[in-house]
C-alpha cells in the first residue's frame, strides 16, 4: 500500500502527513488530527454530519480522499470557537434551542457558515437550502433555521 | 478506510488516458467521486486504481458565449454550473437539472462528467443535455473523438466509452435566444434523493421546433421520437400531450423499483409531459424555483 504524503491547513494551522489512498479526508481528521468534531453518520453523502469546509466550500468529507486534501485548506467546526469563547454562530444554536442529541450539530454549523460566507443576509428558503443535505433527527429543523437567521443578523449587526 | 485501491493524480489529459490503458480496464476516473468513492464503499465497484483528473487545470473550466455555446470542462463542479449567469440565462433547463442533484455539498463535488458517465437511467443532467445536443469531448492514447451525448448511454450504468477514454469536456452548441428549456423531477425527499422521474424539453417558438426527453423510466435516458412538424405557440396542449405520450411510450419500459412502482412511473409520465408543455409553450412555472 503507497503512503502519499500530503500538506494542508485545518483550521489555520498547517499539517503534514503520510496518509493511504483509500483514507478518506473525515477518517483523517477524526483518526490522525483528532478533531472527532465531524461525525460519519452514513458514509455515502446523504446525512451531512460530516460537513467540513473545503477552500470555503462545504463538502462531505467521508466522500473526500485525504489524498485529495493535499495543498488545500480545510475548516471543521473545531475552527469555530477562538480563545475568547464560542463563536456567534454556536452561541445562536445554544441560545434557540437548536441543539439536541447534538450529533448533526458540527455538520450543520458548517454547512451555515458556508452560507453566512457567501450570502451575509440569507432567506429562510436560503437557509432552509444550504441545510437540505443535513439531516437532523431530534429537533423538527425549526430552531436551527431560527439560530441561523440569528446568527446571521449578529454577525451583520457586528460589522 | 474505503478499500483498497491506489491513487494518482494525474498532471495532463495524456497522463490519465496512459494509466487508465496501462491499468486495463481495472482504474476508474476519480472526478467529484459523489457516485465512485459510494460504490466503493458497498462493493459494487472495485477499481484497483482511481486515477484524479483535478490536477489537469485545462479541465476546470467553463466558458460560455451566446455565439459560441458552453464549454464545460470535465472537472467543473455542478454548483459552477448551476451558478453561472450564461448556463441559466440560454440553458435554464439544464441550470435546474444540475440545482436538483443531491444537496449544496454533493454539487461542490459533484460533476456533469461524472453525471453521465455514470450513466444512471435517473441522471438529472442527461435529459437537458440530450434535447441540447450536447457533445462530450473525449481523450484516449488513440487521439481525441467527439461522442453526442445521444450515443453515450447503451444501458443501465453502461457508457459507449472504453476503458482508455477520458472526458475532458462537455461542449453545448448554441440555441437561438428564442429557444426555452425546462426540466422537471420527481422525487421524494429534495437534497437526498434520486428522481422517480425526469424531463426536459427544449422548444423554439420561432421555428416551432419541439424534443423532449425522460429520465428513470427506462434502461437508459431516452429521447422521445419527434412529432415530425412544427408546432406554434397556441397549439392545444391536452391533444399535443396525448401524441408525445404515443410517441414516448414506444421508447420508456418504467421498472418498479425502492422510488416507486412501474405503475406509478407510467401514470406520472402523462402529467409531467403535460406540465412540460405548459413550461415551455406557455411558460408556465411547474419547477422548484432556483434560489
Amino acid at each position: 500500500m503507497t503512503l502519499h504524503p500530503i500538506r494542508l491547513t485545518v483550521n489555520g494551522k498547517s499539517e503534514e502527513a503520510s496518509v493511504p489512498a483509500a483514507m478518506t479526508l473525515l477518517e483523517f481528521l477524526r483518526e490522525r488530527l483528532y478533531l472527532t468534531g465531524a461525525k460519519e453518520g452514513c458514509g455515502a453523502g446523504e446525512c451531512g454530519a460530516c460537513t467540513v469546509l473545503l477552500d470555503g466550500l462545504p463538502v462531505t468529507a467521508c466522500l473526500v480522499l485525504a489524498v485529495e486534501g493535499d495543498g488545500r485548506e480545510v475548516r471543521t467546526v473545531e475552527g469555530e470557537a477562538k480563545a475568547t469563547g464560542l463563536s456567534v454562530l454556536q452561541r445562536a444554536f445554544i441560545e434557540e434551542g437548536a441543539i439536541q442529541c447534538g450529533f448533526c450539530t458540527p455538520g450543520m454549523i458548517m454547512s451555515a457558515r458556508g452560507l453566512l460566507e457567501r450570502n451575509s443576509n440569507p432567506t429562510d428558503a436560503e437557509i432552509v437550502e444550504a441545510i437540505a443535505g443535513n439531516l437532523c433527527r431530534c429537533t423538527g429543523y425549526e430552531a436551527i433555521v431560527a439560530a441561523i437567521r440569528r446568527a446571521a443578523k449578529e454577525e451583520r449587526d457586528r460589522r | 478506510m474505503l478499500g483498497e485501491f491506489e491513487y494518482v493524480r494525474a498532471k495532463t489529459i495524456k497522463g490519465g488516458y496512459s494509466l487508465l490503458a496501462k491499468a486495463g480496464g481495472e482504474a476508474a476516473v476519480l472526478a467529484g467521486g459523489t457516485d465512485l468513492l459510494v460504490n466503493i464503499r458497498a462493493g459494487k465497484a472495485s477499481p484497483r486504481l482511481l486515477v484524479d483528473m483535478k490536477g489537469v487545470k485545462s479541465l476546470d473550466r467553463l466558458t460560455f458565449s451566446p455565439k459560441t455555446g458552453a464549454l464545460i470542462g470535465a472537472s467543473v463542479p455542478l454548483n459552477t454550473i448551476v451558478e453561472n449567469r450564461g448556463i441559466r440565462t440560454r440553458y435554464p433547463g439544464l441550470a435546474e437539472a444540475a440545482w436538483t442533484v443531491g444537496s449544496y455539498q454533493i454539487r461542490n463535488r459533484a460533476t456533469i462528467a461524472g453525471n453521465l458517465c455514470n450513466a444512471s437511467p435517473a441522471a438529472d443532467t442527461a435529459p437537458p443535455l440530450l434535447v441540447l445536443d450536447a457533445i462530450l469531448e473525449v481523450a484516449s492514447p488513440r487521439g481525441e473523438r467527439e461522442v453526442p451525448v445521444r450515443s453515450l448511454f447503451v444501458d443501465s450504468k453502461k457508457t459507449s466509452l472504453s476503458f482508455d477514454e477520458v472526458v475532458t469536456a462537455i461542449r453545448i452548441p448554441p440555441v437561438p435566444a428564442t429557444t426555452r428549456t425546462a426540466f422537471l423531477k420527481r422525487q421524494r425527499v429534495k437534497g437526498h434523493d434520486l428522481a422517480i422521474l425526469n424531463v426536459a424539453g427544449r422548444y423554439d417558438p420561432a421555428t416551432g421546433d419541439l424534443q423532449i426527453a425522460i429520465g428513470s423510466c427506462a434502461k437508459t435516458p431516452v429521447l422521445v421520437p419527434p412529432l415530425g412538424e412544427p408546432v406554434p405557440p397556441d397549439a392545444p396542449i391536452p391533444e399535443l400531450a396525448r401524441r408525445l405520450e404515443a410517441l414516448a411510450i414506444q421508447v420508456v419500459h418504467p421498472i418498479s423499483d425502492l422510488r416507486a412502482t412501474a405503475e406509478y412511473r407510467r401514470a406520472l409520465l402523462p402529467v409531467f409531459i403535460r406540465r412540460l408543455l405548459e413550461a415551455l409553450l406557455q411558460q408556465s412555472d411547474h419547477r422548484e424555483a432556483i434560489r
